[in-house]
């Protein structure tokens, strides 16, 4: 199976985008993104917090439908899923 | 009434939306949160186009970091309130408009009473706290909030209608950490410029809002896209909000 990873902003800057990766099925959302955002230290600290917990601002996406934070965890990803992870841009 | 001064000023954009569109934006009262790096072309652009009365509202004080994006100021200004600052370009820019430069903070106990009865209010804040803030307003005034963000080359827009599209709140649950943010010029240009694009359409009552949109520019590979949002059924600011309620209308 595989799926597409798209990080925008800061995250971009860090992790790279449109990342095509191939997962076992079955793979949850949370570890998904924690594998592809070890690659990165400052990356990965971005994105998770110290307990390795998505930090609590961060807006994730299911083929443009938002998955929750909390179902993170436990939503599964299929064959041509495109996931999107991104923080608020809070510049002005 | 136009005089034959603003006729001629706003003589190609009448060739656009006719007299009666022009006479949409003289009689409309926009409410700009932050004379920085977004408020710099929004106020700008909207002064010059017209738009009757524009409040705009900042704390600061012109700083020499702010002066390689917040375009509204200048070298010599550097030390003088952002508002004065402000006041005196779009003056200048249309002396045919009104302008109210208010030099205040942001805060729950004010945000309504500056707001007024602002036909719209634009974030140009660099802060979610004071988003949320605005965001409350739009929702209990039931006017829209054209929504900006940058960092960086990345920017983000989108224009919130109360109890149509998701509100701030809904799409953007968590404030960021705060942070000194990077930036070049440009981003604030472009996403400010979106914003003010979205004020004169909601204005006109013409076009396609950014609504129900998230668009997200990439400066770095000069790449805009936009992410489908929703409302959140149980979102803490608007859930309240049926979908039968209309936002005001424009004038």
């Amino acid at each position: 199976m595989t799926v597409k990873i798209r990080f925008f902003a800061r995250f971009r800057e860090l992790l790279g985008t449109d990342i095509m990766t191939e997962v076992a099925p079955g793979t949850m959302f949370t570890p998904l993104i924690t594998s592809i955002a070890r690659n990165n230290p400052a990356g990965y600290a971005a994105v998770f917090d110290e307990k390795g917990a998505f930090h609590e601002f961060v807006i994730l996406m299911k083929n443009g439908k938002r998955v929750e934070l909390s179902d993170a965890a436990k939503t599964p990803v299929i064959d041509g899923d495109e996931i999107a992870v991104f923080p608020p841009v809070a510049g002005g | 009434m136009f005089s034959e001064r603003e006729l001629e000023r706003y003589k190609r954009q009448v060739m656009l939306f006719g007299e009666e569109g022009q006479e949409r934006l003289k009689k409309a009262h926009i409410f700009v949160a932050g004379a920085g790096g977004l408020g710099s072309p929004i106020s700008i652009y909207l002064a010059v186009a017209g738009v009757g009365t524009i409040t705009i509202v900042d704390m600061d004080v012109v700083d020499q970091t702010n002066l390689n994006r917040q375009i509204l100021h200048f070298d010599r200004d550097v030390g003088r309130k952002k508002t004065a600052s402000a006041e005196e370009k779009l003056r200048e820019l249309n002396p045919d408009i009104t302008i109210n430069a208010i030099d205040v903070k942001i805060e729950e106990s004010n945000a309504a009473k500056l707001v007024g009865n602002a036909d719209g209010i634009v974030d140009a804040m660099d802060n979610y706290p004071t988003r949320y803030l605005l965001n409350d307003v739009a929702i209990t005034k039931e006017i829209p909030l054209f929504h900006g963000g940058i960092r960086g080359f990345y920017g983000q827009a989108t224009t919130i209608i109360p109890g149509i599209t998701p509100c701030l709140k809904c799409i953007f649950p968590r404030a960021p950490p705060k942070e000194v943010f990077p930036v070049v010029g440009v981003t604030p240009g472009i996403i400010g410029t979106i914003q003010a694009n979205e004020v004169i359409k909601y204005l006109l009552g013409s076009g396609e809002l950014l609504t129900n949109r998230l668009f997200i520019w990439d400066g770095m590979e000069t790449h805009a896209e936009e992410l489908c949002v929703e409302r959140n059924p149980s979102c803490k600011a608007c859930s309240g909000m049926t979908t039968t309620k209309q936002a005001r209308k424009k004038k």
